[in-house]
């Protein structure tokens, strides 16, 4: 008999049920499957009713992130051969639950902006006079904190946004840091005033559970705590005094 | 009557791939209160996927390189069959675009002075492709989305399909949507309507397309008396993975043969040699996809059916550097260490070369007040794209159709009428499967629909597979009336119900492919026919339209304009070669 394993997953029909059940289901084993294969398998030929999020399958469009035996996962690059003994699947923590395996992640989507992930100068040179300059060792600098595909895994392994909604989150700091560390960027004054206002930011007890969940090496970890350091120093301060170009 | 929630708009845009999120900002920039309707969350969109690059002629590596060179190697590819004045402007624009995104913010690999780099690609005389790694697309994804959100006058609504167009006296009015978290209907007003919904890679079942890519576009577009063009162009990229099996069809980037990969049979033969001696591995798409399939076909392809693709010649740091996603993705998926061992590829299809017929310097489609950007539309690629030229379409004619639309939608400040008879109409033809949700299972439908365009449209088709596929398509679309949800009759997240909704789009776009197919008796681009091995040249300087007829698809021969002697003089001009310099 071919092999199979036990994957329960976690219902909820806001139409029918009161309260999230589990479901188990038998699927086939198979050693080059990921998570995501077998729960489309269930769609296809177990349950119909089964919703999630998924697009791209290579790991780079953050849509089918879930908790896989509790920890947040991206499911199309979970292998099942980690998971032979059977495994658990729900959908990601600390954010409300649509149906299933889907959550409502616009709180995000309102944070994102607020930290103002763009360009910011005090004066822009025009599209004639070609690209700003920089070097590839400037974009060493910020590489990892561009990296993010806003998967949500961290917000759903961070203790402190489970408890405290209002905070900003790993994702929004490290994309604040991602444009503060950007040799092209002036912005690094509007920013703070954001990231210092958010609550949160203090409470970060930097045990690193974001830094651990990213799936790609991104450390939001590190953009939290450079963020109170650069706060607590002033340092934000001499920066804005400093003309651009002068702080590589 | 169900109920629906009605919005009014200035201008709808539908799709926030990265034509849809350049279109809006375009738009809004200009004035217009813009509505984004999207299938999937702001971000995710198909061109996220988009690894390789931009292609734009800044001079940057290859100093030589001009709008000219490029614009000479988009129509070479595209076999002449383009619309010449639409890769003009992309040439001549491109530049501006790929600078604009890098104000905004766009991180982007840089040469040793500080400039953007250029790598090599596929049938581009030049070093032309700026890049970040193998992750240019959801850079310029997120660049396009962390810029609209900061521009005022753009509303998104994320999860929502659109299911039909309204138009009243030939002139766009509305649109019918459907939100995904709960299932309810939503009746859009619009003064203009955007499509940038992207191609239709779905139809087949290897694909490296996501999900999204249904055809939605040119399927509403048909449907609201546009017309489409070059729908027999379907562009299979050479290099998807093989296997495993659950990831087959993934695309493996063009840039890997940009940074010096090597395709060998498994005699260990560099079988390019045999099909295009000068450019080798970088040759055009539709000549190494069809080079691979002969190999293959020869019984000289790789365990699992392809080629093999190496890289490991190149040092290992330069791999991870420039390739990082790649060799994650062998590494995680495949177990293949990329820079010690060849990867498996074989032909993937990837791109939509036809599409919405649009006018080149607005998008504007032949209803009025429906324009359209990027992959659902036809002309810019004529019958093969060049790698690099998808993600400066978006840019260059995303900008352009969102001003054009935006100020359609200042000149028309009364939305067109819609009347509740068709609306009613449309929602009972909407909400059908959840009333048999024992009907025909759509996701069987759908992949024998997948099965029928595989099998009957493949890397090279005949007379006699294309008629077999054509109708089993039309008797697929019998069958799909009665389409179900496989079970579920709730509203909120019921993905069989959206199946049957995207199987209906699909059906248009596999319909019109077959048919458009069978007219080109010729083989010409990634059009490849066995019983018609060569190109006609009385077929050179003609395009298949479709549209519908008193209720039925037609296709008809438009004999494309002439090139101006100007631009045709670009074309036949010798583009000194590019010797690169080796460094690491």
């Amino acid at each position: 008999m071919a092999e199979t394993v036990e994957v329960t997953v976690q219902r909820y029909n806001p139409e029918t049920d009161s309260a999230p059940r589990l479901q188990t289901y038998e699927v086939p084993y198979k050693d080059d499957w990921v998570v995501l294969d077998a729960i489309l398998y269930i769609k296809d030929h177990l349950d119909a009713t089964l919703s999630y999020r998924w697009s791209c399958r290579m790991g780079i469009c953050g849509s089918c992130g879930m908790n896989v035996d509790g920890h947040p996962k991206l499911t199309c690059s979970a292998h099942l051969r980690e998971y032979r003994r059977g495994f658990t699947v729900e959908p990601l923590s600390n954010f409300p639950v649509i149906r299933d395996l889907v959550v409502d992640i616009d709180d995000f989507m309102a944070k994102l902006k607020s930290v103002k992930p763009w360009i910011v100068r005090e004066l822009e040179q025009p599209l004639g006079d070609g690209e700003y300059l920089q070097s590839n060792n400037q974009i060493d600098h910020y590489r990892q904190f561009s990296q993010c595909i806003n998967c949500m895994l961290c917000y759903a392994a961070c203790p402190v946004y489970g408890m405290e909604p209002e905070f900003l989150g790993p994702a929004a700091i490290a994309l604040a840091r991602r444009y503060n560390l950007d040799s092209r960027d002036e912005g690094t004054v509007e920013r703070v005033n954001v990231l210092a206002a958010s609550e949160g930011i203090w409470e970060c007890s930097c045990i690193g559970e974001c830094s651990v969940a990213c799936p790609k090496g991104v450390d939001p970890a590190k953009a939290i705590q450079q963020t109170k350091f650069d706060t607590v120093n002033g340092a934000i301060m001499s920066t804005m005094l400093m003309p651009f170009g002068n702080r590589r | 009557m169900e109920s629906y929630e009605t919005v009014d708009t200035a201008v709808l845009v539908l799709g926030a791939g990265g034509a849809g999120l350049r279109a809006a900002i375009a738009a809004a920039e200009s004035g217009a209160r813009v509505t984004v309707v999207c299938k999937s969350l702001l971000g995710k969109a198909h061109t996220v996927m988009a690894e390789g690059g931009m292609a734009a002629a800044l001079g940057n590596v290859a100093g030589q390189d001009s709008w000219e060179a490029h614009f000479a190697d988009t129509m070479k590819g595209g076999k002449l069959l383009n619309d010449w004045r639409m890769a003009e402007i992309h040439a001549r624009e491109a530049p501006e675009r790929v600078l604009e995104l890098e104000r905004w913010g766009a991180v982007f690999d840089r040469t040793h002075e500080g400039l953007i780099h250029q790598r090599p690609f596929g049938a581009h005389t030049y070093p032309r492709l700026a890049h970040i790694g193998d992750r240019t697309g959801l850079e310029l994804i997120r660049t396009l989305q962390d810029r609209l959100v900061h521009q005022a006058g753009i509303e998104v609504h994320m999860e929502v399909t659109v299911a039909s167009l309204f138009a009243q006296d030939g002139r766009i009015a509305g649109a019918l949507a459907y939100r995904r978290a709960d299932g309810g209907l939503v009746l859009y007003r619009a003064r203009a309507v955007l499509l940038a919904t992207g191609g239709a890679g779905r139809v087949y079942r290897v694909t490296s397309n996501s999900w999204e890519c249904t055809g939605d576009g040119t399927a509403l577009a048909y449907r609201a008396g546009a017309e489409l063009r070059d729908c027999e162009m379907v562009q299979f990229h050479p290099t998807g993975m093989v296997w495993p099996a659950g990831v087959r069809g993934i695309l493996v980037t063009e840039g890997v043969r940009g940074e010096g990969g090597l395709l060998r049979n498994k005699d260990g033969e560099r079988f390019m040699e045999r099909y295009d001696p000068d450019r080798m591995e970088l040759s055009s798409r539709d000549i190494v996809a069809r080079a691979i399939n002969s190999e293959v076909l020869a019984g000289r392809g790789s365990p699992h059916g392809g080629a093999y693709l190496d890289i490991s010649h190149r040092k290992p740091d330069y791999i991870k550097r420039k390739l990082p996603s790649m060799y994650e993705q062998f590494l995680k998926l495949a177990k293949v260490d990329i820079t010690k061992d060849p990867m498996e590829v074989a032909p993937t299809i990837h791109y939509y070369m036809g599409g919405v017929r649009v006018d080149p310097e607005t998008g504007a489609s032949s209803v009025a007040g429906l324009f359209a950007a990027g992959e659902v539309t036809g002309g810019l690629h004529g019958a093969n794209r060049l790698g690099g030229n998808s993600l400066t379409d978006l840019l260059v004619f995303g900008k352009r159709a969102g001003e054009a639309a935006a100020e359609y939608s200042r000149e028309h400040s009364r939305p067109a009428r819609i009347s509740k008879a068709e609306v009613g109409e449309a929602v009972e033809s909407l909400v059908g499967p959840l009333g048999r949700p024992h009907g025909e299972n759509p996701y069987r439908l759908q992949a024998e629909l997948q099965d029928v365009c595989s099998r009957h449209a493949p890397i090279i088709r005949s007379e006699s597979g294309l008629l077999e596929g054509l109708q089993q398509v039309l008797e697929l679309r019998e069958r799909a009336r009665s389409a179900g949800t496989g079970g579920p009759t709730g509203r909120a997240f019921n993905p069989g119900w959206h199946t049957a909704q995207d199987l209906g789009q699909m059906l248009v776009n596999a319909e019109a492919l077959f048919r458009s197919a069978l007219k080109r008796k010729e083989s010409r681009g990634a059009h490849a026919r066995s019983d018609y091995p060569n190109p006609d040249p009385a077929l050179a300087n003609v395009n298949f339209v479709v549209r519908e007829v008193e209720g039925a698809m037609s296709v008809r021969a438009l004999v494309r304009e002439q090139l101006p002697d100007a631009l045709l003089a670009v074309i036949n001009r010798s583009f000194e070669k590019y010797t690169p310099e080796e460094k690491e």
